[in-house]
């Protein structure tokens, strides 16, 4: 009843959060493990497409997510955000991108910040996941190579020409009914004598 | 069957076409199809030996993984076998050739001199070549279906399939069936057809060409009179006939044509419309068998597939080559449709 709303304290992230982070166990403890994650945050900052581990990946993902999602809603005069990109960025220099050239970039974006791709396995490695983390809009070529909005292609040139075949049906059916219509209202103004004159 | 095919070949060359005539116009469609075939392994096999001494060639290869260049044989090696030596996925997928960037060459269509090589799939950039290859083989294999899926008692002339135009929605052959003079396909039969159809893509076949001289390609369709009667007028150009084999049918074709019958992917053989001819032709009724195709891998909507197939099933406008002055295509509906 009385409990503030969340998402007004916490900025809402457009990836899956999972209720329980992952503990990248190392003998370090949970310190290695945010050693880690910064390392690969400050990669995927600085390199915007990397290749690394799935479990990793997914979970640095979040984190970068939200450091982004931060410094476009306070901004570099914000002393709390500062600090927290100043922790996560190991790289002083990468503090300068995050704030005039990923903040502009990401503004106006409804979608998430970064992508990330299943990468293949390595044939006779370990039976480990693989995975493509970037961020969006990155200068690199795409990908995958999903090519649906190219109109030449054969099924789009069907869809197409049926489209437009749909529509000339539909549009004729239209001519018909207004010619019928015109007619109608001719023989009725016809009929009464008295109507064209006046309107004339 | 095989000598049964060579004797008759050889009291036709005997006979110099004029006697053999009507002795060869009795022969079942499936004998013919038999003989054809073994025609055209002959002439290729006589063609393979007078290459003579082995030449080699440099084809550039251009395209992933990366460039490079291969030593191939002089009239002997085809792009399909330069994809070979690049991986599976090369030959599984690729549908046409392009020869120093200008020239549209058939998979299995052997080079004749140094040239650069790209591959071309259904989903490159720009595939309209490939995708008017595409349907020129969906075509050719539709008149292949057709020769099998009537019984023996049933004649098959194919007569010809017009130039592919994808626009239109659906693929054509004009098809003589002189002992059926108004038969309408029930939608049972045109299931059994497109069964047909899924069947011959399902052997994973690859599509041979051979060009051969113009007596050949008499000889070889001297029991299809339509066939026949084109077959000057399509090699007074070259002197050649393009021939095209799938499994063991001929047929002729001008190509290029895709590379195997299994990157045909969802078909549906749709629809068969009777075509009446003008009263000066000599042909005075045609079946045209249309259907609508797409290449393997792509996945397309049930409903999407349904709104083709429905298109597919009016009759395409396309000239027709017994009757070409007359005006299919409603005059009144397009004029209606310009003034909406």
């Amino acid at each position: 009843m009385n409990q503030a709303d969340i998402s007004k304290i916490v900025s809402k992230l457009r990836i899956k959060v999972p209720p329980e982070h992952r503990r990248l166990r190392g003998p370090q403890g949970p310190e290695g493990r945010l050693n880690k994650l910064r390392k690969t945050v400050t990669g995927l900052i600085k390199y915007e497409r990397i290749e690394l581990n799935y479990r990793r990946g997914d979970e640095a993902r979040q984190y970068a997510e939200r450091l982004i999602s931060e410094a476009i809603s306070h901004g570099d005069c914000h002393k709390p955000t500062m600090e927290i990109a100043d922790y996560w960025l190991l790289e002083k220099q990468l503090v300068h991108k995050l704030f005039k050239v990923l903040v502009p970039r990401y503004e106006n974006y409804n979608t998430a910040f970064t992508k990330m791709y299943k990468a293949p396995q390595t044939y006779y490695g370990r039976n480990i996941d693989k995975a493509v983390l970037e961020l969006r809009g990155n200068p690199y070529p795409s990908l995958t190579n999903k090519q649906s909005n190219n109109r030449l292609l054969l099924q789009n040139v069907l869809l197409d020409a049926a489209k437009y075949d749909y529509r000339q049906a539909k549009y004729a059916e239209m001519a018909d009914k207004m010619s019928k219509t015109e007619e109608l209202q001719t023989k009725l103004d016809n009929n009464p004598e008295s109507k064209p004159s006046e309107s004339s | 069957m095989k000598q049964r095919a060579l004797s008759l070949s050889k009291t036709l060359l005997l006979s110099h076409n004029s006697k053999g005539l009507p002795a060869i116009r009795c022969i079942s469609t499936k004998e013919a199809i038999d003989r054809r075939h073994h025609l055209f392994d002959l002439e290729k096999k006589r063609q393979l030996e007078n290459i003579g001494r082995i030449e080699k060639i440099e084809v550039n290869y251009k395209g992933v993984p990366n460039d490079c260049t291969l030593i191939m044989n002089k009239d002997i090696s085809t792009p399909y076998d330069c994809a070979r030596h690049l991986g599976e996925w090369h030959t599984e997928s690729s549908a046409l050739a392009l020869l120093d960037g200008t020239v549209y060459w058939d998979m299995h269509r052997p080079l004749t001199e140094n040239c650069t090589l790209e591959l071309q799939r259904f989903n490159i950039a720009e595939p309209q070549q490939v995708n008017k290859a595409f349907w020129r083989t969906c075509s050719l294999v539709l008149g292949a279906c057709a020769t099998v899926a009537f019984k023996d008692s049933v004649p098959v002339h194919l007569h010809s399939f017009p130039g592919p135009d994808i626009r239109s929605g659906s693929f054509i052959y004009d098809i003589d069936l002189p002992t059926l003079p108004d038969w309408k396909p029930t939608p049972q039969e045109l299931h059994t057809l497109s069964a047909e159809y899924v069947q011959l893509c399902r052997k994973q076949l690859p599509i041979e060409r051979l060009d051969v001289s113009q007596e050949l390609a008499l000889e070889m369709f001297v029991d299809n009179q339509h066939k026949a009667k084109q077959i000057p007028s399509i090699a007074k150009a070259t002197g050649k006939v393009s021939l095209y084999k799938v499994d063991k049918f001929v047929d002729i074709s001008k190509g290029p044509l895709i590379s195997n019958t299994a990157q045909i992917g969802r078909v549906a053989v749709t629809s068969v419309h009777a075509l009446t001819g003008s009263p000066d032709s000599e042909v005075k009724k045609l079946y045209r068998f249309q259907g609508v195709a797409l290449p393997t891998g792509v996945i397309l909507n049930h409903f999407a597939f349904s709104i083709l197939t429905e298109r597919a099933k009016k009759l395409n406008s396309a000239r027709s080559p017994i009757n070409p002055f007359a005006d299919q295509s409603n005059p009144a509906h397009e004029s209606i449709a310009a003034r909406a």
